[in-house]
């Protein structure tokens, strides 16, 4: 217990270098481009105005209620997508710094969700702004849900990003197996759909147990809904957290001085 | 205090014959019990004891591959023994590498703030030092300038400004750096000669040996992962150098 505590600290005390690095990685991305930060809101945004022209055409969806829901789902998924696809190559990308200079390995991990995080937080800010534009701010008194809603899906991302991240550098093909399973998440996840269709056809089980479907309602709820989240998706999302985080926490200990062998 | 005290240490690397190995290869691997791309296990230290305390300055010698790097390397930090043991007491400062941590983007000042931050600096600390850094460097309003178009003496010195800005108390050095034109070369060789003198303990791995023998006065001549002598300077230097020419006809 000493020695996590001593981790932690230790992680604590790198602040300064590990949130250099997610500021470099910012900058890094959008140098040169016009919009340059903008371009990492354009995806869902686009993505939005797509999905609303299939389903509202197809299925006479009412774009007021739909554009928000997709939208969060997407700036959602982009998040997930982010920490599970980088979050892979988040030892190899700073494969320079470990091989020199020591330091806690978790904070590897940790720039790549910090970033991730950001990008969802500025998605997150569009879709205020949108829904506050279309039903005014009714969902005032909620929000604060989403506080601990946020802090619970960055436990849950940085947990896979070392998960992933430690595989993946003695597995170099996993990234590869995670392209494939998050393409079978993103159906399985109420993304751009609503968990609704599912009932009454023997798999609504895939949307309630699944911990990604609850980490979304914990987002959704307090800004489309203005209703504060489930017990139930408290439950599975925060189970869930706790198992990925014990897992990352075994790997790091088993691997956090060895890991520079493998790289 | 400040104290390296390594008790019989060694350090192996396991490397696969065939790079590495990819996660199918382990399942076939797995279903048929064939070992198709066999670990081969690198001993790139054995029996390694060092114990250096306050005031020791000790050079490390020996031909390349010999395992200076990997020694220093150990006593840094960023290798774990396999065998035996490395205990360390004081703040480690390691020069491997002074331009690492540059972002080719920022400006030479922000590249100040990032590769201070690496070395554990804080916003505080790299403000009340920012301005002796950028006067050693000499290279005024290009500081401005976003570091890609430095030239490779321009990045050098910057990096060896902020590396050999700290008063560290264990400094690792591998191989005394040179940066830049002559005039700055003679100043970065001075600062460099402060520091050594200046730290409580250095450990500095070198090829060129009248330097070393006139800072350190211990010496460590590495071969082949082993210590093949150790003691005052003058002798392992004198040993050495008797020896080197004969090995390069031998080989």
């Amino acid at each position: 217990m000493t020695a996590a505590l001593e981790y932690c600290n230790e992680i604590w005390n790198k602040r300064y270098f590990w949130s250099s690095l997610v500021w470099v990685d910012l900058r890094r991305r959008y140098r040169r481009s016009w919009l340059g930060i903008g371009w990492s809101l354009m995806h869902p945004i686009i993505m939005t105005v797509v999905f609303c022209s299939v389903f509202c055409q197809l299925f006479g969806q009412d774009v007021r209620d739909y554009a928000p829901f997709v939208l969060s789902g997407l700036a959602f998924w982009n998040f997930i997508s982010g920490v599970t696809g980088d979050g892979c190559q988040s030892f190899y990308a700073s494969e320079h710094y470990i091989r020199q200079h020591p330091a806690p390995l978790a904070i590897y991990p940790l720039r790549t969700t910090l970033g991730m995080g950001l990008h969802f937080l500025m998605a997150l800010c569009v879709l205020l702004v949108m829904v506050w534009a279309i039903r005014g701010p009714s969902n005032l008194a909620t929000l604060w849900a989403l506080v601990p809603a946020l802090a619970l899906l960055f436990m849950m991302g940085w947990s896979v990003a070392i998960c992933l991240g430690v595989v993946n550098v003695v597995f170099p093909d996993m990234q590869h197996l995670v392209q494939v399973g998050l393409q079978v998440l993103f159906y399985t996840t109420p993304v751009f759909y609503s968990a609704k269709l599912l009932e009454g056809h023997g798999v609504d089980w895939l949307v309630r147990w699944n911990p990604l479907a609850a980490a979304l309602d914990l987002i959704r709820d307090p800004i489309l809904n203005a209703r504060l989240p489930s017990a139930h998706a408290w439950g599975v999302a925060g189970l869930a957290t706790m198992i990925l985080g014990t897992i990352a926490a075994w790997i790091l200990s088993r691997v956090e001085r060895r890991l520079i062998f493998h790289l | 205090m400040a104290h390296i005290l390594l008790d019989n240490v060694g350090v192996a690397f396991s490397v696969r014959q065939h790079g590495r190995m990819t996660l199918k290869e382990f399942v076939v691997r797995g279903m048929f019990r064939r070992k198709v791309n066999p670990k081969i296990a690198v001993q790139a230290l054995r029996d390694v004891n060092i114990d250096v305390r306050d005031g020791d300055r000790l050079g490390i010698i020996g031909h390349n591959g010999a395992g200076k790097s990997t020694l220093l390397k150990t006593i840094a930090g960023v290798y774990p023994p396999s065998a035996g043991r490395c205990v360390t007491q004081g703040r480690i400062s390691s020069l491997f590498d002074v331009t690492l941590g540059f972002e080719p983007d920022a400006t030479g000042w922000e590249n100040i703030a990032y590769r201070g931050y690496l070395q554990g600096e804080t916003p505080r600390t790299i403000a009340k030092r920012i301005d002796a850094i950028a006067e050693f460097t000499e290279l005024g309003d290009r500081l401005g300038m976003p570091l890609r178009y430095y030239s490779t003496g321009m990045t050098v010195r910057l990096g060896f400004a902020i590396a050999t800005s700290i008063e560290p108390e264990i400094l690792i050095i591998d191989e005394i750096l040179s940066a830049g034109d002559i005039g700055f070369q003679q100043k970065a060789r001075e600062r460099m000669e402060s520091m050594i003198r200046t730290a409580r303990v250095v450990v500095l791995a070198s090829h060129d040996l009248p330097t070393l023998e006139g800072l350190c006065d211990k010496v460590m001549w590495m071969d082949h992962g082993t210590v093949r002598m150790y003691g005052p300077a003058s002798e392992v230097i004198a040993a050495y150098s008797g020896r080197a020419p004969a090995l390069a006809q031998a080989a």
